[in-house]
């Protein structure tokens, strides 16, 4: 099976026979798919797959910063995943971490959802209005939107603690919220599912134009209910999309670092350390670059775990196109 | 019936406002703070609506040591990063979304994994094997780093774009006569070019936004540092001038802003013909 | 079609574009140096607010008048992520010739083995003079890693026109002097003081005068010492005063700086080294005389409050291109000439004891001295670096300071000190 185009529809029997068969040209692109994914396997080999092994190699020894600087790290065996897996602190950082994943990937997923169901039902001005209000949420640089919920959070002259002081609250008078564990994961939830709902729902919601409106259409004089139709035809449709943004979603949120580093570095108290962070975090603050090396692997490991449902169901697809 | 129909169509309205205005609001606020004059911004009782407008802030930041270098510096990095990520997905996501071969899905998988690295954890192997390989304090380093941030991401979008181009039009032109390659540049590529537009608007956000290699592996040439890390210590060195701290932040998202202007119409339908075959 | 054209022409411009611009980079930031007048130049790091523009650009100039053949550049760095940034250039290839490192931190990079070795110099720079509290901290295993730069510690800056306006006739020298005169200072838009929460230093000083510290060494291991009842006292006292104005509860001094509130007006007090007042004043001249110093209030009028000497020392890295350059960058910018009119410029305290009469006559730094009689140094564990780069303190005052319960709060400090400092 060298050259042959992925059939994706069925295609009239003709067809095959109409296609220029030449012997000596068919052999020649039989290197065609490797010399157009060598680049791509080149630079994922040079520029990942070997800092990779760098780090696993750093996860096996003892290295501070005096080896950092002057070298000669020594080899330490599973030390340092011993020295991590024993320790209470960092179970309670998975923890968390799945937690955080969760709570996010929900929320994200979920209002994304009814904003795309939204989307489909709106008039042609008010869907322009909201993609574009979308658009702009999504195009807003992490390090802006990150500065921008500072601001509005601000316990002085911040717009959120103005407003719940109008609305009654007085208690929220120069209120620090990063000051409190709880209100500040809950800060950090919203800027993440702020910044990520627009590209799950614009995604989700072109996935639901696809559906010619006629087969709505027909359901609809067959008598079936708004429920029944978003069960039985909107689901299904959607199925192949969910999987994507739930899978591209997790490994987003999983690995989200920015946005929790400049808001509170971690804390107050770690309530906001996820595992990027904490990694960071021994690395910059105590200089265990092993640690961070081994629980980079351990992370990578972890999320693999959680997507492996998925990422085995691609593995199956791929093989049926 | 109607009057049903109607109050349902007006609470939807409703809805999608509230919706709006959210989604809104945190943009507009960044934007009319910077440019508010100081009085303003530092009123008890918000300005929602500004009625002076200053172009005061700007200055303040625009007049902040280098801040023209950085941005060029910014652009250029991510510029050249997202292109040479797209030319090297196109070929991968052609691959896989016409090719049979062996090893396709290894190579899939490999790209889904590549997606999942966990980055900033990586940043101490990263910058060994920079020093080793004298590449620190260079743009071409970063350059290099944020191509292969971008690239897996853009291979499995293309790949969706691709897809949805039906082949049966390449194979008519191959008919007519044109070698494969030909058939896919003058058939396939202008109906993929809004999918390529789409694409380079991920990977640019992505590129831009990076800060963490940017401040550990530009160490002692100033000149190299990139905007994020400028706007890192803009908002320190500034403190409370929340005005000049978000006319910084506005600056940073023009870029991206206006590049999505530009492409909003490509963009949108790249994404209904694009994302349906994941 | 178009489209690809477009886009084609735009890679190849951008390649083009991103090859000339490496290699521009090259030519400027060779290690060596060497330019085309036999000129070398020497990438220095001094970090902010240790030297004012004035006298950055005074000293620069009178430098390579003198020496011909180096260029200096000096770049200011922030403190913000300091750690980070002096980590990766100690472990590059090609690292600044010169770099400031606090006197908390020079310890654990003259350890790590990134820093060259001054011991030699150590005559000739009159080190036998040095103050310990420099001189210290960049000593390690009877090597001097770190030079002495300037030492300071905070003080009082106090409005006089506001203590006027007040009726306030004599600066406070006890604790209950200082609370009533703030109280008095602390009205409608006016702030008694700016004390933003976590300003673990002065804490530190509340906490000694209390008879505290904040880790104590058992034996051999370092423990972590906030939830004593005389740390809780200081921290008391500190949120006492602390509410007597509207500094952040969930920042330090630096974010936003509070030099910059204090020049905005409206502030009557703010605790700051002495060289804090020029920089408001040169944020806001009409200040200009109106700033006052006492040292900070201890308990009893006989001893004024402790305080921590902070300072910096300057290093070269062994990875420096110009070791010799950079030296001789250090032995003006350390020798008797330029630290005398370091310490009248920035009111610090130079780095020599027999320097220190040059303040006499300086008001800041003789109420800087008075306080100094009673300073001391954070705990001494090479370790420390490492609480104060994810510094429990700071969360612990937070906490108190928005209504924690302080003995649980100091539990949790103590307990991540403890293990900061446990390795």
């Amino acid at each position: 099976m060298a050259l042959h185009t992925a059939p994706r529809k069925l295609r009239d029997p003709g067809q095959e026979l109409r296609r220029p068969a030449v012997p000596g040209r068919r052999r020649s692109l039989v290197l065609w798919p490797y010399l157009l994914i060598a680049p791509t396997v080149l630079g994922v080999v040079f520029l990942l797959v070997y800092p990779l092994l760098r780090n696993l190699q750093l996860s096996f020894q003892s290295f501070g910063l005096r080896e950092l600087i002057r070298g000669g790290a020594e080899f330490v065996g599973f030390d340092n995943y011993r020295e991590l897996l024993t320790g209470g602190e960092f179970w309670d950082v998975v923890v968390r971490t799945l937690i955080w994943t969760t709570v996010n990937v929900v929320l994200i997923v979920g209002i994304a959802t009814l904003v795309a169901l939204m989307l489909q039902r709106l008039g042609r001005a008010m869907r322009i209005l909201l993609m574009s209000a979308l658009a702009l949420a999504w195009a807003t640089p992490i390090l802006a939107a990150t500065t921008i919920f500072q601001w509005l959070f601000a316990s002085r002259l911040g717009v959120v603690n103005w407003v719940l002081v109008r609305l009654g609250f007085d208690s929220y008078e120069g209120y620090s919220w990063f000051a409190d564990g709880t209100a500040t994961f809950t800060i950090l939830v919203i800027l993440v599912v702020w910044q990520s709902v627009p590209f799950a729902a614009i995604t989700i919601y072109s996935a639901l134009t696809t559906v010619p409106a006629e087969i709505y259409e027909s359901a609809r004089l067959d008598g079936a209910s708004d429920w029944r139709m978003f069960r039985s035809l909107t689901v299904p449709i959607l199925r192949p999309i969910f999987g994507l943004v739930l899978c591209l979603e997790v490994i987003w949120v999983f690995k989200c670092f920015t946005q929790i580093w400049v808001i509170s570095e971690g804390g107050p108290n770690d309530a906001t350390t996820t595992l990027p962070v904490y990694a960071y975090q021994i690395a910059q603050t105590l200089h265990h670059y092993d640690l961070q090396a081994a629980s980079s692997t351990i992370t990578v490991l972890l999320l693999a775990v959680i997507l492996f449902v998925y990422l085995r169901q691609l593995f199956r697809q791929e093989g049926e196109l | 019936m109607k009057a049903r129909n109607a109050v349902r169509r007006g609470s939807l309205n409703l809805a999608a406002l509230a919706v709006f205005a959210v989604t809104i609001f945190p943009v507009y606020w960044m934007a009319s703070t910077a440019f508010k004059p100081t009085r303003d911004i530092n009123a008890d009782t918000p300005v929602f609506v500004p009625t002076r407008l200053t172009l005061e802030h700007f200055r303040t930041a625009i007049g902040a040591d280098g801040f023209g270098t950085f941005w060029r510096n910014s652009l250029l990095v991510t510029v050249v990063a997202v292109v040479l990520a797209l030319l090297v997905a196109l070929g991968a996501a052609f691959a896989v979304a016409r090719l049979q071969f062996r090893g396709r899905r290894g190579f899939v998988l490999m790209v889904f994994i590549a997606q999942m690295a966990p980055w900033e954890a990586m940043l101490i192997p990263v910058y060994i094997i920079a020093r080793d390989t004298d590449m620190l304090d260079r743009l071409a380093m970063l350059t290099l780093l944020y191509f292969i941030f971008t690239l897996p991401f853009t291979i499995i979008t293309l790949r969706g774009f691709l897809a949805a181009v039906p082949v049966e039009l390449e194979e008519a032109a191959q008919v007519d006569g044109c070698t494969r390659l030909s058939a896919f540049r003058r058939v396939t590529f202008p109906l993929l070019a809004p999918g390529l537009l789409a694409t380079s608007l991920f990977g640019f956000i992505t590129a831009w936004n990076e800060f963490a290699f940017a401040n550990m592996l530009i160490v002692k040439n100033q000149d190299d540092r990139i905007l994020p890390v400028w706007l890192s210590s803009f908002s320190n060195t500034f403190g409370t001038d929340w005005g000049a701290t978000m006319a910084a932040s506005t600056l940073f998202a023009l870029p991206v802003l206006i590049l999505f202007l530009v492409l909003q119409r490509r963009v949108t339908t790249g994404f209904v013909s694009g994302s349906v075959k994941g | 079609m178009k489209t690809a054209r477009l886009l084609a022409g735009a890679a190849a411009l951008a390649v083009a574009a991103s090859l000339s611009a490496c290699g521009g980079s090259d030519d400027k930031g060779d290690g060596s140096g060497k330019g085309d007048k036999g000129r070398t130049t020497i990438d220095v790091w001094l970090m902010r607010d240790s030297v004012s523009e004035d006298f950055q650009k005074e000293f620069e100039k009178d430098f390579e008048a003198k020496h011909p053949t180096i260029d200096a550049k000096i770049q200011i760095q922030e403190w913000n992520g300091i750690g980070q940034k002096i980590t990766a250039a100690l472990a590059s290839n090609d690292a600044p010739d010169v770099i400031e490192v606090g006197n908390t931190q020079v310890a654990q990079y003259a350890a790590s083995g990134g820093v060259k070795d001054l011991s030699d110099k150590v005559e000739e720079l009159g080190g036998s003079d040095w103050i310990p509290g420099l001189a210290e901290p960049g000593k390690v295993d009877g090597k001097q890693f770190g030079i002495p730069y300037y030492a300071a510690n905070r003080v009082v800056i106090y409005r006089t026109d506001l203590f006027e306006k007040a009726g306030i006739k004599e600066v406070p020298t006890t604790r209950e002097e200082w609370l009533a005169a703030t109280k008095k200072l602390n009205t409608g838009k006016q702030q008694g003081i700016y004390l933003p929460g976590q300003n673990w230093y002065t804490l530190a000083g509340m906490i000694w005068d209390e008879g505290g510290d904040l880790a104590v060494q058992e034996g051999e291991t370092w423990k972590g010492a906030l939830d004593t009842p005389e740390a809780l006292a200081g921290m008391d006292f500190y949120k006492e005063l602390q509410a007597l104005g509207k500094g952040p509860k969930d920042s330090d001094e630096a974010e936003p700086p509070q030099v910059g509130v204090v020049a905005k007006g409206d502030v009557a007090q703010v605790i700051a080294v002495p060289g804090g007042a020029k920089l408001i004043e040169e944020e806001n001249p009409e200040l200009k005389g109106k700033l006052g110093f006492f040292p900070i209030p201890g308990k009893t009028a006989d001893k004024p409050g402790a305080v921590f000497t902070g300072g910096s020392d300057l290093i070269i890295p062994e990875a420096a291109g110009n070791p010799d350059e950079a030296y001789t960058f250090i032995k003006a910018l350390a020798g008797d000439e330029w630290q005398k009119k370091l310490a009248t410029a920035m009111s610090y305290v130079p780095n020599k004891k027999s320097l220190a009469s040059v303040l006499a006559s300086d008001p800041g730094a003789s109420a800087m001295a008075k306080g100094a009689t009673n300073g001391r140094a954070t705990p001494n564990s090479p370790e420390w670096a490492a609480v104060e780069a994810n510094n429990p303190i700071k969360e612990f005052m937070t906490q108190v300071l928005t209504g924690a319960d302080p003995k649980k709060a100091g539990a949790t400090a103590t307990a991540a000190i403890s293990k900061a400092l446990g390795g």
